[in-house]
């Protein structure tokens, strides 16, 4: 009789610990799926941008034209981009290609002059420091989700339950390209 | 557990406020429990033979006044329930905000209300040059929160944001009930210490119940849980509240996505934080360094203990604080000649708003 309870005891004991440790797993894939919605927001925002903005420079470069269909191909294949993997490919190169039209645009005074490219502008590197930051912080709970789906005792319920590891929202390869200064050289 | 991360490192501060929460009621039982037994071994009370040992008989007679406890215990927060925010708010001397008047501050918080679905509490602000905030009120329609004039003037939009969502998250966790709960219990701690120390002194137990007893011992005893179970109250007390900072610091980086702003408004505000006002209160505000002795009867952890916790738990990176932030857009006109109004004038402030951080590659 008293072994039968010690076992009952056990088996709810073993019971609670699963479900908590199910529900914190679940909690923290909730967590990282939030987290790149709020990614997913800043970018739908920054490709709205990208049409109006070549519009405008188109106004008074509009020979340039290389750059300017860079952008609006990046944009498209941006929004046409799906899995967290390509979407992080996608808007890396249109980070490029933006960055590459600003850098374009710096020759053109009167370009610089205009009202509504300034807060085109200005808009633009607000939204890149929501997207890094909000990167940033997708990337913080996808490292805590995989990191706990790969301890104990969580390891033995996540194969079982389908919790994968997760991408992160890498900058990857333009990450060098990013963080060396353009060169300039006068000839 | 050990905390891998943002959100494990807020469920494990929760589960720590938690744990010392249940500690008060123990303490008290203890205290009680600790003082009939003192009574008892005096010989003031009838000796436990009859009800089978000493300890039995402290036991019996503590489930007996534990009802008058919870009495008083209720009362107490009944009143602090109703009352508590109109109490700060005279205290602090702070006047309600409206839109117009603080729009930046006033859209900051609506923004943060909404991304998490809940009714806009009320702001206040004190006219003071020191930099706090603080969060008050115990149940929805009551919440508000208090933002000093030093607090709005110096921070930028990031890092009010971060504070705002620092408040925010006291609210969301209803940590202000947390923490009027145990000043309750700390309060009822204090109040059975002075019963025990006023006793003492006008000698009221030598004349109890006309007994021969042993006074000295139960003087002895009671002295001793007294003084133990009055420090402790206030360590629990104050190891609660900074549990709390902790985590509204963590709840605010969830909600803006920004540890780095949380970071330098930390830096800003550190070491202009003073407001006066009782413990219970400065449990509440964003920052307070009285730290006391090594830390244990401090409501804020240290402000670097805080961001050494963002750094590695919320991905944070410690910068230099950025300047203070641009004043409203007036309309550009030429500066008077004469008028050099230093670098922390309007104009100064424009200039120094020019090499703003990291503003992205093309700004």
């Amino acid at each position: 009789m008293t072994a039968l309870l010690v076992l009952l005891a056990i088996i709810v004991l073993a019971g609670f610990l699963v479900v908590g440790a199910y529900n914190r797993l679940v909690a923290l894939r909730q967590n990282a799926n939030e987290a790149f919605a709020d990614i997913d927001v800043q970018l739908k925002q920054r490709q709205d941008l990208v049409p109006n903005l070549v519009e405008t420079v188109k106004g008074y470069a509009a020979h340039e034209r290389g750059t300017l269909e860079e952008v609006t191909q990046a944009r498209a294949v941006a929004v046409g981009a799906t899995g967290v993997e390509q979407r992080a490919q996608a808007e890396n190169a249109l980070t490029g290609a933006l960055g590459r039209l600003m850098a374009v645009a710096e020759a053109y005074p009167d370009l610089k002059a205009n009202q509504n490219f300034l807060q085109l502008q200005g808009e633009l590197a607000d939204l890149e420091n929501k997207i890094a930051a909000a990167r940033r912080f997708f990337n913080n709970a996808i490292a805590e989700y995989n990191a706990a789906i790969q301890r104990f005792p969580a390891v033995l319920l996540a194969g079982a339950f389908g919790f994968q590891a997760r991408d992160f929202f890498d900058v990857g390869a333009d990450r060098q390209a990013m963080q060396t200064a353009p060169q300039v050289k006068f000839s | 557990m050990q905390a891998i991360g943002l959100q494990t490192y807020i469920w494990n501060n929760n589960i720590r406020s938690a744990v010392l929460l249940v500690g008060f009621p123990i303490l008290l039982i203890g205290m009680v429990f600790f003082l009939t037994l003192g009574m008892i071994w005096a010989g003031m009370l009838p000796p436990g033979e009859a009800y089978g040992g000493d300890v039995n008989e402290a036991l019996g007679l503590m489930w007996g006044a534990a009802p008058a406890a919870i009495i008083v215990a209720a009362i107490w927060f009944v009143i602090a329930y109703f009352f508590n925010e109109t109490i700060i708010d005279f205290a602090t001397g702070s006047r309600q905000l409206t839109r117009e008047e603080e729009p930046r501050a006033y859209n900051l918080l609506e923004n943060l209300c909404i991304s998490r679905g809940l009714n806009m509490p009320k702001l206040r602000v004190i006219e003071t040059d020191e930099m706090n905030a603080f969060a008050s009120g115990l149940h929805d329609g009551r919440f508000s929160v208090t933002v000093t004039r030093g607090i709005l003037a110096s921070l930028d939009d990031r890092e009010l944001e971060a504070v705002l969502g620092h408040e925010l998250t006291h609210i969301i966790n209803r940590d202000v009930r947390t923490m009027v709960i145990a000043a309750i219990f700390a309060g009822i701690i204090t109040l059975i210490c002075q019963i025990i120390y006023r006793s003492i002194m006008w000698g009221g137990f030598g004349g109890l119940r006309g007994r021969r007893g042993n006074v000295g011992v139960f003087i002895l005893v009671a002295m001793v849980v007294g003084a133990v179970g009055y420090l402790l109250a206030i360590v629990i007390r104050m190891a609660i509240s900074r549990t709390r900072e902790y985590v509204a610091d963590a709840g605010s980086v969830e909600l803006t996505k920004n540890p780095d702003a949380m970071i330098s408004a930390l830096r800003k505000v550190s070491g202009h934080a003073h407001l006066d006002a009782p413990a219970s209160m400065r449990a509440m505000f964003l920052e307070d360094d009285d730290d006391g002795i090594f830390g244990l009867f401090a409501t804020h952890p240290p402000v670097e203990k805080r961001i050494a916790a963002l750094v590695q738990f919320g991905g944070g990176r410690d910068l230099a604080p950025t300047p203070a932030p641009t004043p409203p857009p007036e309309p550009i006109s030429r500066p008077a000649p004469g008028t050099d109004d230093g670098p922390w004038g309007a104009h100064g402030a424009q200039r120094l708003a020019q090499d703003d951080g990291p503003a992205g590659p093309w700004s």
